[in-house]
Parts: structure tokens; sequence; C-alpha cells
């Protein structure tokens, strides 16, 4: 699989500004900008490790170059959601798509384990894709649950926060310039555990209809707070009830944005 | 530590936390912890504050500060009674337990209450906690080892440990949680008055003659040097004519700092190294430019005796070099400029082409680190010492089959009040420590707007029954005055303190906690009382 994938980068690399992928040298492994001439033996998969935060911030800063990133489907599929909110130009971006294995698949309760590159303009996916794995079992516990066991629940949870706004800055889809979790409108600063429940369920509002169920923030959360058991419900919600799916359709409008034109406010209804 | 911070999650079935606030001053050591939680492990939590890790527990008690011996010979007491010790272990591998039992029965619950506020049965109720889920792990930070008793206290965590048989086990042990990222390193190293690296004694005659041949001089200095306290005592009496302070501020950190201003301005000469202009850098005849982590190559070795590469990230910023550069220049220059004392040095032997030739040169002359090596540690991530040869794996857990001394002793210890204890005047009894959001004396992270956006500026924390009696009175500000100084500053009311304890972050220059501190010493240690000294809070209108 690296082979192929080293084999599609460094054919495609004389006519890109740079590939994003992950590079793995004497110092640890780490996001990387591979260029012509670059030594293609570090370029490695593992550790899992979401790239298109990176490949946003380097087309905002060279607007003309055309770049391309080693994805896997839950960095597909954020690329995606992060198309329909201007934050990537998917005409500059070469995506060099890979299937995850089944046990990787399992260990993320991924029910979409390869890049689906329909409608992407320019793409490639090697490996064979899998079966989706079975979804999260603490989803099912919690819905047995009684209101009043849930909230019990999380308040638990989140208790153990310490703030370290680890599930935010690692989300691709979490890139406002001014964040509302920094806000002492809607959360009080300087508390620990930051104050139940906005700090968590202001982020989730903001995870509706963007989650691509990647699943970083549960697994770089120190607090081990299950994190997506929220934000599945929320994406089977905003399923059930907008017909929506974070990521699946690049041509889909997301339900809940909203633009501003003419003074007026304009939801997707009106734009359609 | 004892043992390793991975053993907590894997290992550890009761976690006995002491004057430790881990969320906000060990995330990662209360991530294990959490950790731990989920598979069911016990959690106690003892702290005048009522933490978030002490919300977190199974069981909290609230001490009133300086009573740790106490409360600790309390629960003995109880494991005793009850018959809950690891008789064969203390049998095998102890000494001193008829001296230690014969001291820790006189505190028996309700005494040990009337000393420390820690209710009878809650302190039953730990007791049986602790000593019935095996591997048992006591995690302790500055609120035991900062009191005029803090060599006492340490012994004390020491002597339960061993009791219950948790000591040479994985998960269990006697883990100080040491708080900044290499303070170990520097203390293996050397960085202390009376050894060189690796805890050899400068005292003893085989090890001067050791460190003489493999530097190739003569006549290093066989005396115990000044602490830290002594050397600032020092420059005020006269006594300390030069200072060289590297990566440290002790005009915010150190105990009575009005003081200690006017003990470094005796100074004929300070010198301060830092990657910022700190409070003391600002009073330096000189000040050099160190690099910050990201610009320098090394070792950091961590709390659990973890010694790990740190790999230069950017190249370093204007004038700035790597401390170790610094102090081979210095010396060269020192060497050369011929009034250095110590004969038959030569400049080039301060000659380095890297930190690895450095690490070469310890482990030759530093049995604890015999085996470490750049090369292995790039290889194997990190090593734990001690790491006595090349082949060597590293020691995870200390005391495995026998102590370093044989058999492992009790002390015996009684209880002693803090040097300064609240009266008429001083009604209340102040405790420093740490938040999430700043770092010791903030030098950096007082310079980082998302930090200061969380916590702005200093404040003082005060029981609800506390704040009526004063008669706060909806004031937002107090003036908080010990027999060392006064600061104004907010006040956050909160039941989350025992009352007639009061709470100050010492991050904050402008109101800085350590105006008001003591600087009284632990005798052995020379640590100094910040967790306790007398204050008055009154409104400011």
């Amino acid at each position: 699989m690296r082979e192929q994938i080293c084999k599609l980068v460094a054919e495609k690399l004389p006519e890109l500004a740079g590939v994003v992928a992950l590079r793995q040298t004497a110092v640890g492994t780490a996001p990387y900008l591979f260029r012509e001439g670059d030594d293609l033996s570090q370029l490695v998969l593992e550790p899992r490790y979401p790239l298109p935060s990176v490949v946003s911030m380097l087309q905002k800063r060279y607007p003309e170059a055309r770049f391309g990133v080693v994805a896997r489907g839950c960095d597909a599929r954020a690329l995606v959601e992060m198309a329909k909110r201007n934050q990537i130009d998917p005409e500059r971006l070469y995506l060099v798509g890979f299937t995850c294995s089944a046990e990787q698949a399992a260990e993320c309760y991924c029910a979409a384990p390869a890049p689906d590159t329909a409608g992407w303009p320019q793409a490639m996916v090697v490996g064979v894709p899998v079966a989706g794995a079975p979804p999260n079992p603490l989803v099912a516990q919690y819905e047995e649950m009684s209101l009043a066991e849930r909230r019990a629940f999380w308040q638990q949870q989140f208790a153990k926060c310490i703030k370290c706004y680890g599930c935010r800055n690692i989300c691709p889809e979490c890139f406002c310039e001014a964040c509302a979790l920094e806000d002492p409108l809607w959360v009080e600063a300087g508390m620990l555990a930051p104050p139940f429940p906005m700090f968590h369920l202001v982020r989730a509002m903001h995870m509706a209809s963007r989650c691509v169920a990647c699943r970083q923030c549960e697994l770089v959360c120190p607090a081990h707070i299950p994190l997506t058991v929220l934000y599945d419900l929320m994406r089977r919600d905003i399923g059930e009830l907008l017909g929506y799916e974070p990521g699946a359709d690049i041509a889909a409008a997301p339900p809940l944005s909203l633009t501003l034109a003419d003074g007026m406010v304009h939801g997707q209804d009106q734009l359609l | 530590m004892t043992n390793s911070v991975p053993e907590f999650s894997a290992h550890t079935n009761c976690f006995l936390i002491i004057g430790s606030n881990t969320t906000e001053a060990h995330p990662l050591v209360a991530s294990h912890v959490m950790e731990a939680q989920q598979r069911g492990a016990k959690v106690i939590v003892v702290d005048p504050r009522q933490t978030q890790m002490a919300r977190l527990a199974d069981l909290y008690l609230c001490p009133r500060p300086g009573t740790n011996v106490a409360w600790l010979n309390g629960l003995m007491h109880v494991i005793i009674a009850e018959g809950l010790q690891d008789a064969s272990f203390v049998q095998e591998r102890t000494e001193g337990y008829e001296e230690l039992r014969q001291v820790v029965m006189t505190y028996p619950p309700e005494k040990v209450e009337e000393i420390s506020g820690i209710p009878a049965d809650d302190l039953r109720a730990a007791a049986r906690l602790y000593a019935q889920h095996k591997p048992a792990a006591i995690l302790y930070a500055m609120g035991i080892t900062q009191h005029t008793t803090g060599t006492d206290n340490v012994k004390s965590c020491a002597n339960l440990s061993m009791l219950t048989g948790n000591v040479g086990i994985a998960g269990g042990g006697v883990n100080p949680l040491r708080g900044q990222n290499n303070v170990q390193g520097a203390c293996d190293l050397g960085g202390l008055p009376n050894v060189y690296p690796g805890y050899q004694a400068v005292t003893a005659p085989e090890v001067k003659e050791k460190f003489e041949q493999a530097w190739g001089v003569a006549g290093l200095d066989d005396q115990v040097g000044l602490t830290v306290t002594e050397m600032i005592e020092g420059a005020g009496q006269g006594n300390v004519r030069a200072l060289y302070v590297m990566a440290e501020n002790p005009l915010l950190s150190d105990p009575d700092i009005n003081h200690v201003r006017h003990c470094l301005e005796q100074l004929d000469l300070l010198v301060v190294q830092d990657i910022f202009l700190t409070e003391t850098a600002e009073l330096a005849h000189v000040v050099l430019p160190a690099t910050s982590f990201a610009e320098k190559d090394g070792t950091f070795t961590g709390t659990d005796r973890r010694v790990q590469r740190v790999q230069k990230a950017v190249e370093p910023l204007g004038e700035s070099k790597p401390d170790w550069q610094i102090i081979c220049e210095l010396a060269q220059m020192m060497i050369s400029g011929s009034r250095f004392q110590v004969p038959n040095l030569q400049p080039e032997t301060w000659n380095y082409a890297s930190p690895a030739e450095v690490m070469d040169e310890i482990a030759p002359v530093t049995p604890i680190y015999g085996g470490v090596s750049y090369e292995r540690l790039e290889r194997e991530g990190s090593l734990q010492w001690p790491v006595p040869t090349a082949d060597h794996p590293g020691t995870p857990y200390l005391h495995k089959g026998k102590f370093s001394r044989g058999l492992g002793r009790f002390h015996a210890i009684h209880s002693q009040a803090a040097a300064e204890l609240p009266d008429e005047a001083y009604p209340f009894t102040l405790t420093t420590g740490r938040l999430m959001f700043h770092f010791h004396t903030g030098t950096m992270t007082r310079r980082t707007e998302k930090l200061a956006q969380e916590v702005r500026e200093a404040y003082v924390e005060m029981h609800p029954d506390d704040a009526a009696r004063i008669g706060l009175d909806g004031a937002e500000r107090v003036r908080v005055a010990s027999r060392r100084g006064e600061i104004e500053l907010a006040v956050r009311v909160t039941p989350a303190i025992r009352p007639g304890v009061v709470f100050i972050p010492f991050h904050f220059a402008e109101a800085a906690a350590n105006v008001l501190t003591h600087a009284a010493l632990d005798p052995d240690s020379g640590i100094p009382e910040f967790k306790v000294c007398a204050v008055q809070v009154e409104p400011v209108t």
C-alpha cells in the first residue's frame, strides 16, 4: 500500500507544488509537504493524523498553488465539508486516497473506511475497500438510559474535562478565527472543568451537519471523554431530520449553513 | 518516583493523591488516573482545596494545611489496629516496625480529627480503601514537600507504602510528581549542593578522586555548597557576592520576595540566563539570552526517571544560544583569563561538538546513567534509570525484591505544627499553588494572549463563611497581608476550600503570593514552607 502511494505521489509531484503527507524521521512523525526530489521513503501512513487543516492552511497561504494530499476516508470526508465552507478549493487539490484496513475500521467504528472520490475533480484511490465496521456499542447503551441518567452520564464525563481545547484543535471542521468556546458570553473563562454543559454542548451544536466521524477528538482527549457518542447521535438526527450526511456528497448543500445576501438571511431552501 | 506513569493506567487499583492538584498541574498524569478509574480503580484525594481531582475522587479528605504527619500516622493507626498491614512484607523487607507502631498507635482517628480536622470515620474509610486495593500508589506534589516538616511528610508516605507492601511492585509506590519537564534531570546530574551526577556525595573521598581523574584536575571541593535559599540569604549577608541564575526567577518563586529583592541588590554581580527578561533579569548586571526548548538538542528526564531526547525544531533566534554552549564558552574564558583556581585546567576540556558528547562524558561516571547514549535513546525512545550498562533495559519501578540499603527502614515520626500558625492578628492560613493556564512564574505563559484570556490576573480563593466573617459584602477586591508584606488582588468566593484557609496562585508578579509567604525552611532539605503562613484579609472598598 505504502509503495503504491509513494509511486503515485512521485508521478504526480512534477505537476504539483507539493503533496501533504506524514513524514517519519529520527525526530518523529509529523505532517510534511513533500516536494519534487524529497525522499519519499520517509512518507508514512501511520499514526492516524488529520491532514485537511494543513491543506487548508497551505492553500490559503499560496492561493495559486495546486497541492496534493494523502488521505484516508475520514480525511476525504473532512475535505468535502471544508470545501463547502470555503476552507479548501477542490479544484486546486489532488486527492491521493487510500483505504483503511478492517482492523483500523473496527477501532474507529468507521462506517465508510475508504475515500469516496465521486465528485472530486482529481482523485485516485489506492487499496481495496473493506466493509464498514459496526457502530460504537456505547451509543446503544446510552440510548437505553433515561433522560436523567443521560444527564448524569454527561455531567460525570464532562467533569473530567481539563479544557485543553484538544478536541477543537484537532478537528478539521473547527476553523473559525473567533471561537465561541473562548467567548465569556458562552463559556465562563478559567474554570476547570469548564461550566457544564455549555463548553461541550456549544461545540456539539457547531458540529451538527459538519462532523464527519473521524473520531480524532475522542482519540486525543486526555480525559477519555467519549465525545463521539454525542456526535454520532447528532449525525443520525441530521440524517433523519434533514436528510444530510456530512462528508458524503460534495454537491449537497449543508442544511444548517446560512448566507447573508441583500441584507437578508438565506438558508438552504432559498438557495436551491 | 519509585514507579512509572504508565503503570498507573495499567496496574494501579487505588490512588492516594496528597497535595497535588493533578488535573491542573500534571494533566498527563491525571489522564492515566482517569483511565484507571474507567476500569474501577479507587481514588482518594487529600487537599485543603476541593480540586477537580478531588471532585472526581471516591473519597475526599480536607485537612488543615501542615498536618500531614498527623493524618498519615492516623491512617497507619487504623491499618495496624484493623490488621490490614502486609505482615510478610514488613517481616521480610523492613526494619524499625516496632518503633513505628508505638508512635502511630498514639494517633487514634479521634485525636487526628482534632489536629487535622479530618473526620475520624473518613480517615478510617481512607485507610481501608488504600490498604485493601493493591497495588496502591501514593502520588504527591508540593502539598507534601513545601513544609518545614517536608522531609517528615515524605518519610511518612514511605512508611505507609511499606506498611502495606506497596513498594517494589508495578502500579504501587511513592510517587512525587515533579514540577518541570527536566527538574528530575537537573537533580540527577548534580544540580544540588551536596552531590555529583548520579547522587554521588561530594564529601566522599573516593567520589572526589573519581571525578578528579575523569576531568583531569586536582583539588575538587569536598565541602557541601549552599541551597538556593541559603544563596539568597548569603547574598543579603555579603557572604555570596556573585550569583549566576539560569532559567529561574527567584524574584517571584522564592518565599518573602521583598527580602529576596533586598538580598539580590547587595550582590556585586548578578548574571541571569533566560529566554525572556524576567523580574529577576531586570535586576541583573548581565543578561545572557538562552534558547527555548524548541531551539535546542539534548535530553529531558521526566518525573518517572525517564530520559528522553529533545530535538531541535527551529534554529535559535537572535544571539541566543543553548545553555550548555553558554556555560562552556564562559568556562573557557574564565580559564584563559588565568584567574581560575583549579590547576591544570585547559580551555579545550570544555569543548563539545554536541550534547551527545556531553552524555558520553556523563555515562561513564554516573552509574544510574551508565547505559544511556543518544544512539540508544533515538532507537528505544526513552530509558528509565537506573540503567547501569549499555545492555540494561532500564528500571520501570524501584526496590523490587530489595532496597538499595538492604532493608527498608521505617521512621517513627511525631507530628509538628507549621512554623507560623494563624492568630488574632493574622487569622487565616495562606496556602499557595498553581493553575492550569499558567506555568510557574508566568515567564512564558503570561506572554500568551490565549492563556491570559483564561486567567488574566491574580486572585485569592476564600470560603463563603470567611467572606462573611471579614464583611466582604460583595466587594471584588481584597488586601491580603502577612508579617512580610501585603498585596491587593481580586477575590473568588468558593465553597471548594477549607474554612479558615485562603489560596493564592503564585504566577502573578503584580500581586505576588510570595510577598506574603514565610521563608521558614525544612531543616533537612532546606525547602521553604510555601504551603502555610498566617495572613489577614480585608475588603478594599
